[in-house]
């Protein structure tokens, strides 16, 4: 319990997928511009990445392990990632059209958003069992979803801010999100073993 | 069994559950979509342009579809795609067809022409070196860097020894290069099939568009001085009045006379 409890403090805070692997940048600062796409889109990915990396670790262990086919594992988590999105796009589409809209391309780019793959590659080499697979992909998401809105409600507030003419638009966004990095780099002691 | 065949069977195998769950799932979550929708998209150019103020032809096919009217129209489509929309709807109300609008840019000295004593060597886009202050000396005339030629969806825009030609048949009058270009540079204009135009952007009074290109506009208004002119002077700038520029022969003599020859004609 308490290994899993570290696994998610760690994975959500310390070792931020987005903001200390750097993974998953693209719709890091693509949806962070409206605070309710990038919720959306903050649950979308940790829909996907906790049942990515549970299906993965399902896969990998009782059939690529079994058959000695680990070779094959970047090729099957593609698969499981592309099939998992495609889902949750018809999923999105039926049931909630404006926050389709509002998602637009990023959607379908869960497919080739990389901290997706890094997740389920980590949740390998760090040889996690079922339970522990499954939390690390869920708090895997959460990170993301966490960084995405902390993200969004600091550009939503930008807008009413008084911008240097040369920072405004992207260059102000990238700075943001360099200087979020360093603020997560403060939890780095949070965790004494 | 070798690992090949155990590796194409079992991945065949992944591959094979998961596209029926997933063809299962497409049948479970289907949704309808207006059929008028498909018809009237493939009628658009699917240039994206953004000409009708939607974000490209598809939120334009759907707003269309959605609100039974034609706000704009379709602008490169022209009449014939309009009245394709309009039979597919059934609408009765009829499109307000503009005269086709095209742009032309009010730079047309080259490199050699334009005074130039700095070199650049940042980003290689007008925007970056505008910020700067640009590596020509003119504050106002065209950088030559192509932010207009990458932006124009149909490629009428070319730039040659750092001067824009727009290639006006081609021109569907979107108006993304008149919103890109960090000087203001493009401006729309009716189509016609003798075009002239002053072709500088300076408003400073002689001697300092003198000291930085040698084929600005001096604000000498002889252009405006010719009979039935439809060119004016505002401040030390010439401009062409479009709603009096009927005849080509008082534009002509005005092209001939300019002492720096900036006014300039595009043949169509």
């Amino acid at each position: 319990m308490e290994n899993i409890l570290l696994i998610f403090i760690s994975t959500v805070l310390i070792n931020n997928i987005v903001l200390s692997y750097f993974l998953g940048i693209c719709p890091f600062l693509g949806v962070s511009g409206k605070l309710e796409s990038a919720f959306g889109m903050g649950m979308a990915v940790t829909f996907v990445m906790t049942l990515a990396t549970s299906i993965s670790w399902l896969i990998y262990h009782l059939v690529l392990a079994k058959w000695n086919l680990t070779f094959l594992q970047y090729v099957v988590f593609i698969l499981v990632i592309a099939s998992l999105v495609q889902v949750v796009e018809m999923f999105i589409r039926k049931f909630s059209p404006p926050l389709y809209q509002s998602l637009g391309i990023y959607l379908p780019l869960i497919t080739t958003n990389c901290a997706i793959l890094g997740t389920a590659l980590f949740m390998v080499t760090r040889e996690y069992g079922f339970l522990e697979s499954v939390v690390f992909g869920f708090s895997g998401g959460i990170g993301f979803a966490l960084v995405l809105l902390v993200m969004a409600g600091i550009r939503e507030e930008l807008n009413y801010a008084d911008v240097p003419v040369i920072f405004k638009g992207a260059s102000i966004t990238l700075i943001i999100a360099g200087l979020l990095a360093l603020v997560f780099m403060g939890f780095s002691g949070l965790i004494s073993s | 069994m070798n690992t090949i065949q155990i590796s194409v069977i079992s991945l065949g195998a992944t591959g094979l559950v998961f596209s029926l769950i997933l063809a299962f799932l497409s049948k479970k979550l289907k949704v309808e979509e207006d059929p008028r929708l498909e018809e009237v998209l493939s009628v658009l150019p699917h240039i994206n342009c953004g000409a009708c103020g939607f974000h490209g032809c598809r939120p334009f096919a759907e707003a269309v579809v959605k609100e039974r009217k034609i706000f704009n129209g379709c602008l490169p489509g022209g009449k014939e795609v309009n009245d394709k929309i309009i039979n597919i709807l059934g609408l009765k109300d009829t499109v307000v067809t503009k005269t086709k609008q095209v742009v032309s840019c009010r730079c047309g000295a080259n490199w050699d022409e334009k005074i130039h004593s700095a070199i650049y060597d940042g980003p290689p886009t007008c925007r970056a070196a505008h910020e700067v202050g640009g590596m020509i000396d003119c504050v106002y005339g065209c950088l030559g860097l192509g932010d207009c030629v990458e932006v124009c969806p149909v490629d009428a825009i070319s730039i040659n020894e750092k001067k824009v030609h727009v290639d006006v048949n081609k021109c569907i009058g979107c108006g993304n290069c008149v919103r890109v270009c960090p000087r203001a540079l493009f401006q729309f204009r009716p189509f016609k099939n003798e075009m002239y135009y002053v072709a500088c952007n300076n408003p400073e009074k002689a001697p300092y568009v003198r000291s930085v290109c040698s084929k600005g506009c001096i604000g000498c208004g002889i252009c405006a001085k010719v009979n039935e002119s439809p060119f004016y002077l505002k401040g030390n700038l010439s401009y062409l009045d479009h709603t009096k520029a009927v005849e080509s022969a008082p534009q002509e003599e005005a092209k001939t006379k300019c002492p720096t020859k900036c006014i300039l004609k595009i043949d169509a």
